[in-house]
């Protein structure tokens, strides 16, 4: 091993500045809160020019003279459930277990899948037990909440890659776990606001965003984190 | 690394002296190529470095390491062969002849023979797909062992053997076809 070698390569990471642990932390701190500030800010300028600046939507009129309410128990039984699910993939997406290589292939596959179908199930269950939460909602096809969701998860999905930088390996099976992280995040404002728990309307406007969030993610997985390398 | 992730970085260069040696070894039987090996080896460290600050305490380092270094060296040789496709360049007299030892004592017949065989089996390794092809590469032709082939791919053994045995099978196809057309 050459001695010149080594002084190449000390002489290249001198050139190029590199943030220790603590620097990172701080990027890191800073990221997270400007991610959830533009969730929040996204779901709080969607509630308002789409419904007057209601953040809690518990139901209204689906038919003439045929009104539907959900009861805040509803709410915070979906909703808190939903964050659960949520604080779950975050975890699964964002950390890496002790190995630097992150979480291994069946993990993020088990993960990427069960995360939208717990969350439907979770809904769809809870709904059931309430009554009349699951009639359906003809002029409520699901392409608002479908817009609100991607509107809300696109800055913490960005901050997820942000802050990852780089994956050795499956970095697009990485990205689309940040996909359904973020999608999953999503999914508890879309929860707040919305009252409709018809299977359908759950398909289009619930579950098909965390899936548009997950290619999403993939495509941005492998382009932004993957290892790429050029010989000279 | 812990102590370089942490902003010592005097540490890099014990953590260069620690890491470099396996590193090189691997390099130089992946690439064949002195430069290539010395080009990869200063991108990987460039990886560590820029990484540094995401190290996770007590994580092993080797794996990671290696993990860099092979997506390295299979997009450097995707690229290369991206470029061969664009620029195709016929080889060089004495390049022919590097590859065929056995030319001089062989008839015509044979080598046209041999050198149409290479070319099948290389043109079905290519085909592949890149996780049975790297595992191939690294079991059969680079000679590492099914347990470090596992710790560099960051799957399990069993997987490696699997894919190895499935591009195995899949190259033994191409000499079984030659036999049936001979």
């Amino acid at each position: 091993m050459s001695a010149e070698l080594k002084a190449q390569v000390l002489a290249a990471v001198a050139a190029e500045p590199s943030p220790a642990r603590a620097a990172v932390e701080r990027r890191n701190a800073v990221i997270t809160i400007i991610a959830a500030a533009s969730g929040i800010g996204a779901f709080l300028v969607f509630a308002s020019f789409i419904s007057n600046g209601q953040m809690l939507r518990l139901g209204g009129e689906i038919a003439p003279h045929y009104h539907v309410e959900r009861s805040i128990g509803l709410v915070v039984t979906t909703a808190g459930g939903a964050l659960g699910i949520a604080a779950m993939a975050l975890w699964l997406a964002l950390g890496r277990g002790r190995s630097m290589l992150g979480r291994s292939r069946s993990w993020l596959l088990c993960g990427g899948a069960l995360v939208p179908i717990g969350l439907l199930a979770w809904k769809v269950g809870c709904s059931l037990t309430f009554g009349y939460a699951m009639v359906p909602w003809p002029d409520r096809p699901g392409l608002r909440c479908l817009a609100l969701s991607l509107l809300v998860a696109t800055g913490p999905l960005l901050a997820f890659l942000a802050m990852r930088r780089s994956a050795p390996i499956h970095p697009a099976l990485n990205g689309a776990s940040m996909g359904v992280a973020a999608g999953a995040c999503a999914w508890v404002a879309v929860d707040l606001w919305c009252p409709v728990a018809f299977v359908p309307h759950l398909l289009i406007g619930h579950v098909l965003p965390l899936l548009i969030l997950a290619g999403t993610g993939a495509l941005l997985g492998q382009a932004l984190l993957s290892v790429r390398g050029r010989l000279r | 690394m812990e102590r370089y992730s942490n902003g010592d970085d005097a540490a890099f260069g014990e953590l260069y002296d620690a890491i470099a040696p396996r590193l090189l070894g691997f390099l130089r039987k992946a690439t064949r190529d002195g430069c290539a090996t010395e080009d990869l080896m200063q991108q990987t460290f460039l990886h560590i470095h820029r990484a540094r600050g995401s190290f996770i305490p007590g994580a092993p380092v080797m794996p990671w390491v290696f993990a860099i270094t092979r997506r390295l060296v299979i997009d450097v040789a995707r690229r290369q062969r991206v470029e061969q496709g664009l620029f195709a360049r016929v080889p060089a007299d004495d390049e022919r002849t590097r590859y065929e030892p056995a030319a001089e004592t062989a008839t015509t017949g044979d080598v046209l023979d041999a050198r149409r065989l290479e070319r099948r089996v290389q043109q079905r390794l290519d085909a592949l797909p890149e996780t049975q092809r790297t595992a191939y590469q690294l079991v059969k032709q680079e000679g590492v062992s099914l347990k470090r082939a596992a710790e560099l791919l960051g799957i399990s053994v069993t997987a490696v053997k699997l894919r190895t045995h499935r591009a195995y099978v899949a190259l033994r196809g191409v000499l079984g076809d030659e036999s049936a057309l001979s």
